[in-house]
């Protein structure tokens, strides 16, 4: 089991009210899994997103990813894990403007101390799979949309993480640019990675083969890839 | 900006301090550092009827005597008579400084023969028509000649070559702020009796400009000193028309000058660095404010809170290099031109520029800490959402 969560709780202060945005939830993913996470504004599906790539820390509950514990972790084993075990995809592609394409995506690598030549070597292995072997040197602003949400998963993937998470990747393209996209996303899901990703958009949802629907902090509905909400597991 | 102006402002005040403390020392080894001055001073107005009541004849060749006389054996003493008069070999003319005095000048001012022989006594006692000359004189009408026993005119006279004085590195006048003095290469040294009896035509003959004194230990300095005043004030009849300096307090008086100089200067650059500080803080502030959702992309792809406080505050610190770097060459370039303008002499310090580069580094990590802090505290998933 890739994910596991319990009880996954996250409360905190907006003034003087209290903001329940997660309330203990349950839930199981297994590894090679493509699930949808979808629910409106407010439903906590940001907030359980953020919480399972280890950008959060609940406020209860138990997360064990791969076995193990996260939710207690330190600022350094937790950035560790989102470095190599977590990649991450951005509605607004998140890609830092100062930096051309090459060093947008060896940067996880930077930060988790890969050497440079082995670096460059994935990096631009990477870009070719995504189709931009022939930008490396541009920067985000000479890029179309597309070819910016290419280069963030070619970012997110470089380190070959064995989860990739999603927030509205198409959420900012147009729908044939969204669609080579989420053949990305296909592609990915085929080679084995798990991939969890959070949509606005049913067309989208559907291109999953589990569906986690979220309300007001709790989950409502679990289409189930390998078994429900309630249950453990199952083939 | 404050970091550049005030890396500016401490390497050039250091460099001119530097410059003013090295020559201060040359000058006074110059002067040598055991000797004492006594000159001649001009007076005006009421003090001048003052000296005139008290006939006093002024600095004379009886007070040099009476000091020689007076003083306990080790001090060495000789007048200085300057004498009016050009120097002449055949033709030629040159620019001279034609000073009688006695053979103990030579040791009390380290200046010595490099051919020939100095004054002696019997060329005093005898009234000789000797003359020792200066390297520069030697060179400007003796050219490559030895001028060792030949002859140079002198105002009306033949003076016989004796002795040529060794060449002395000297600062000329204008460059010197603390103490005067004159470039003693161009001098012409004959016994201060012939003086007196051969070029008397201005006022009193025995007149001398300056004493000088040396004195065997430094300890000896000042009581030497109070011992001059009081004898000679005695011989004035209680005139002050004399000044008995002792190089050592000059020495000593420039180094306190220099020493408050820096201080002021000191402070006021470390207002400036701290103004540029501050100001650095404010605009890396800001900059961690636009760059608050860079700092969530990185932290979400794993940069741990370390990673981006070493980010912001090495970015910091180049800034800050930069500014010292401009700062170092700004106070150079000030520095240069106080020297062509003021004529002050500055000198490069290599400690200024390690001061320097250490404080622009300091004070990048002091003023870059907080913002990097900052920027490292910033919560991800907040930061991710800052537009």
């Amino acid at each position: 089991m890739l994910i596991h969560i319990e009880d996954l709780t996250r409360t905190y202060q907006m003034g003087s009210s209290e903001v329940r945005a997660l309330r203990g939830v349950d839930l199981d993913i297994d590894t090679g899994e493509f699930a949808a996470i979808v629910g409106r504004s407010g439903s906590g599906k940001s907030t359980l997103m953020h919480l399972l790539g280890c950008l959060d820390r609940p406020t209860r509950g138990r997360y064990l990813l791969a076995g193990t514990p996260v939710e207690s972790l330190e600022d350094v084993p937790l950035s560790k894990i989102r470095n190599e075990r977590i990649g991450f995809v951005f509605q607004s592609f998140n890609l830092i403007a100062q930096h051309n394409v090459l060093e947008n995506v060896e940067l996880p690598m930077i930060y988790g101390g890969v050497p440079a030549d082995e670096r460059r070597e994935r990096a631009l292995r990477i870009l070719d799979r995504v189709g931009l072997a022939d930008k490396t040197q541009h920067r985000p602003s000479e890029l179309s949309g597309g070819e910016c949400q290419r280069v963030a998963i070619a970012r997110a993937i470089a380190v070959e993480p064995p989860l990739v998470l999603a927030d509205e990747p198409t959420g900012n393209l147009d729908s044939s640019t969204g669609e080579s996209i989420m053949q990305l996303f296909d592609d990915l899901h085929r080679q084995g990675t798990t991939i969890l990703l959070v949509t606005h958009s049913s067309e989208v949802a559907d291109r999953a083969n589990r569906i986690i629907e979220m309300h007001d902090g709790s989950v409502l509905r679990d289409t189930g890839g390998n078994g429900s909400s309630n249950g453990h597991g199952g083939a | 900006m404050g970091i550049v102006f005030g890396v500016g402002a401490v390497i050039s005040m250091m460099s001119i301090g530097e410059g003013a403390k090295q020559e201060a020392i040359e000058q006074v080894k110059l002067l040598g550092t055991n000797n004492i001055r006594v000159k001649q001073l001009e007076l005006t107005g009421d003090r001048k009827d003052e000296a005139a009541q008290s006939f006093s004849r002024g600095l004379t060749y009886d007070d040099a005597m009476l000091l020689r006389r007076r003083l306990s054996p080790g001090m060495l003493v000789a007048p200085v008579k300057f004498v009016d008069s050009d120097v002449r070999k055949g033709a030629r003319q040159g620019v001279a400084k034609v000073v009688g005095t006695t053979p103990q000048y030579a040791e009390i001012t380290s200046f010595d023969v490099s051919d020939g022989r100095f004054l002696t006594d019997l060329d005093l006692r005898d009234y000789k028509r000797v003359a020792v000359i200066g390297s520069e004189v030697a060179d400007e009408l003796f050219g490559f000649q030895d001028p060792v026993g030949q002859s140079v005119r002198i105002g009306q006279n033949d003076f016989s070559v004796v002795g040529v004085m060794e060449a002395k590195a000297i600062r000329e006048g204008e460059g010197a702020t603390v103490i005067k003095v004159r470039n003693i290469n161009k001098d012409v040294y004959i016994p201060v009796t012939s003086a007196i009896r051969r070029f008397s035509w201005a006022d009193d003959p025995f007149r001398v400009a300056e004493i000088a004194v040396r004195v065997p230990e430094s300890d000896d300095l000042y009581p030497t000193s109070a011992a001059i005043t009081d004898l000679l004030l005695q011989a004035h009849n209680d005139a002050v028309d004399f000044e008995v300096m002792v190089p050592e307090e000059l020495l000593a008086q420039a180094r306190r000058t220099q020493r408050l100089f820096t201080i002021v200067m000191g402070s006021i650059a470390g207002i400036a660095l701290l103004v540029g500080g501050i100001g650095i803080m404010n605009i890396m502030l800001a900059n961690v404010s636009e760059r608050t959702r860079e700092i969530g992309i990185r932290r979400a792809i794993g940069a741990t809170r370390r990673d981006i406080l070493f980010q912001f505050l090495i970015e910091t610190v180049m800034i800050c290099l930069i500014g010292g770097a401009l700062g170092i060459g700004f106070g150079f370039g000030l520095a240069a031109v106080i020297t062509a303008y003021a004529k002050w002499k500055t000198a490069f310090s290599m400690s200024s520029v390690i001061i320097a580069v250490g404080t622009s580094v300091t004070i990048g990590l002091i003023f870059g800490l907080f913002p990097a802090r900052r920027a490292a505290d910033l919560d991800p998933v907040q930061a991710l959402r800052f537009e």
